[in-house]
């Protein structure tokens, strides 16, 4: 169950032609996770902020 | 005695104290579970016989799907018991698990129209699933803009609830709609009774790929839901000493 | 009750703009499609039962968007919800009176269409119980949407709702297309009817509670 599914590494970039599909959802999702993540500490530091200088 | 618990989590101070304990542990560990099930479809798993390596978008599209619906039915409950017992709490939820809901249907939308081009052919079909789940994302924005465009807090909460629970007839159809109608997307691999049809090397990432997604998604609700509280409850003395 | 459905007659009556002008919007739209489109090819014939419900959701859409407003700026709708008389009722008459000026009409005059773009008078079998469901359920929904957006007149309200027609245009999609195939249609048209009666009991009630809400 545990084999590498690719010959090479640059056989696991190109996937046969369906890297492409592949990598850029895997980018869409990984990047939209982190932004928000970023976005959402922000907003927290904010509140804080708010709320010390009170 | 259930009485006093009830009480006690609908209390935002509490539900705050309660999550900020968990956060560490669920971030991190849904973190490991998530990078481990990706490597292990994206690299690790075997090609398909018939879709050849495009089928490892199943790993990020599957999680995103089954999780805007999910979210949907966590928010129908939440609007369900605001309505009924007045829990703001639950107020606060709906708006907090909104814009995520909205992203998670995005992710879903766009894997899967990425999915299709090498698989289907084309990038869009007006089938009954792939319809719905375009209104599952308007109705997201929808509740996003209708509560911001109220400025009175209390009727606005009162209006979201209203429009989560009317627009909860989509979900039944989504979910479904491969069962009654054959259209071009494929049915359920997994159903709660009968076999998986999935072989098992390709089942195994799916489910660490789920447990993974889930967990990080709990954690962007949680900090959605902690920035809603703070802002809405800014006037409370508890909130200085906790923010 | 009966009271309520004269008061709420009359109240639409007078403002003949307001049912006429959606009737001719319909016509408008019904019969510029026949000419800008090659007049009568086959392809139109077949798909004319979906030119006549697009047509009759816009002229709805269009139609119902002052529904609530003049009675919300006048105070009638206050007096209205602190009374004894129920608000479920005054609702349920309201949206019953625009369908019966502004939906059946369309439905006649779509059905006449219809014979006269098949040349056969077997689609009045399709054609009319069809645009009188679905003009009602069409009407109920935007009136929702409107309610809303009570005061602040826009279509924002209409727009969020717009997502619940979804589910009635994919079963009027499957009457074409059974109609096309010469399938039995009538098993789908209980279907909308019965989807229409749970829609006429919800929805006055949900735009019950809405009002009462704004008014707060």
């Amino acid at each position: 169950m545990f084999n590498f599914a690719f010959d090479s590494f640059s056989g696991f970039i190109v996937m046969d032609g369906h890297g492409v599909y592949v990598w850029s959802v895997f980018f869409i999702v990984i990047i939209s996770l982190i932004s928000m993540f970023v976005f959402y500490k922000n907003e927290l530091k904010k509140l804080k902020k708010k709320h010390f200088n009170e | 005695m259930l009485k006093k618990l009830y009480h006690q989590f609908a209390s935002p101070k509490t539900y705050i104290v309660l999550v900020d304990k968990m956060y560490p542990y669920i971030f991190y560990i849904s973190l490991c579970v998530y990078s481990l099930a990706l490597i292990w479809g994206l690299a690790y798993a075997p090609a398909d016989y018939l879709q050849g390596n495009s089928f490892r978008i199943m790993y990020l599209h599957v999680p995103a799907s089954f999780l805007s619906q999910s979210l949907y039915l966590i928010m129908a409950t939440a609007a369900a018991v605001f309505l009924i017992w007045k829990v703001k709490l639950a107020a606060y939820m709906i708006k907090a698990i909104a814009p995520i809901g909205a992203l998670v249907t995005f992710i879903a939308l766009a894997s899967g129209s990425i999915w299709g081009i090498p698989t289907w052919g084309t990038w869009w079909q007006w089938d009954a699933r792939i319809t719905s789940t375009l209104i599952l994302f308007i109705m997201y924005l929808g509740l996003i803009s209708l509560h911001s465009s109220f400025t009175n807090f209390e009727k606005a909460d009162k209006f979201i609830s209203v429009l989560v629970l009317i627009g909860f007839v989509n979900i039944p159809i989504i979910k479904k709609s491969v069962d009654w109608w054959s259209t071009l997307h494929q049915p359920a691999s997994i159903t709660l009774t009968n076999k998986p049809t999935i072989d098992p090397s390709m089942l195994y990432p799916l489910f660490f790929s789920m447990i993974g997604f889930s967990g990080l998604i709990v954690c962007l609700v949680i900090l959605s839901s902690k920035v809603q509280i703070f802002n809405r409850e800014s006037n409370k003395s508890w909130v200085k000493d906790n923010v | 009750m009966f009271i309520l459905f004269k008061l709420e007659l009359f109240k639409l009556r007078k403002k003949l703009r307001a049912w006429l002008g959606p009737i001719l919007v319909f016509l408008l739209i019904t019969i510029s499609f026949p000419l800008t489109v090659e007049l009568a090819s086959d392809d139109l014939k077949n798909v004319f039962y979906s030119v006549l419900w697009i047509a009759s959701l816009l002229t709805v859409m269009v139609s119902v968007e002052g529904i609530f407003l003049e009675d919300y700026e006048d105070g009638t709708l206050e007096n209205f919800s602190v009374s004894n008389d129920s608000l479920f009722a005054m609702v349920f008459m309201k949206i019953f009176i625009y369908w019966l000026l502004i939906g059946v009409p369309i439905s006649l005059l779509g059905t006449f269409f219809s014979i006269s773009m098949s040349g056969q008078i077997s689609s009045i079998n399709i054609a009319l119980p069809s645009m009188l469901i679905s003009t009602y359920i069409f009407i109920n929904l935007f009136s929702l949407g409107n309610s809303l957006s009570l005061n602040k007149g826009s279509v924002l309200g209409a727009l969020i709702t717009m997502p619940l027609l979804f589910p009635i245009l994919i079963l009027l999609g499957k009457i074409v297309l059974n109609a096309g195939f010469g399938f039995e249609i009538s098993n789908l048209l209980l279907l909308m009817l019965g989807v229409l009666l749970l829609i006429i009991v919800c929805i006055p009630f949900i735009i019950s509670f809405i009002i009462r809400t704004h008014l707060e």
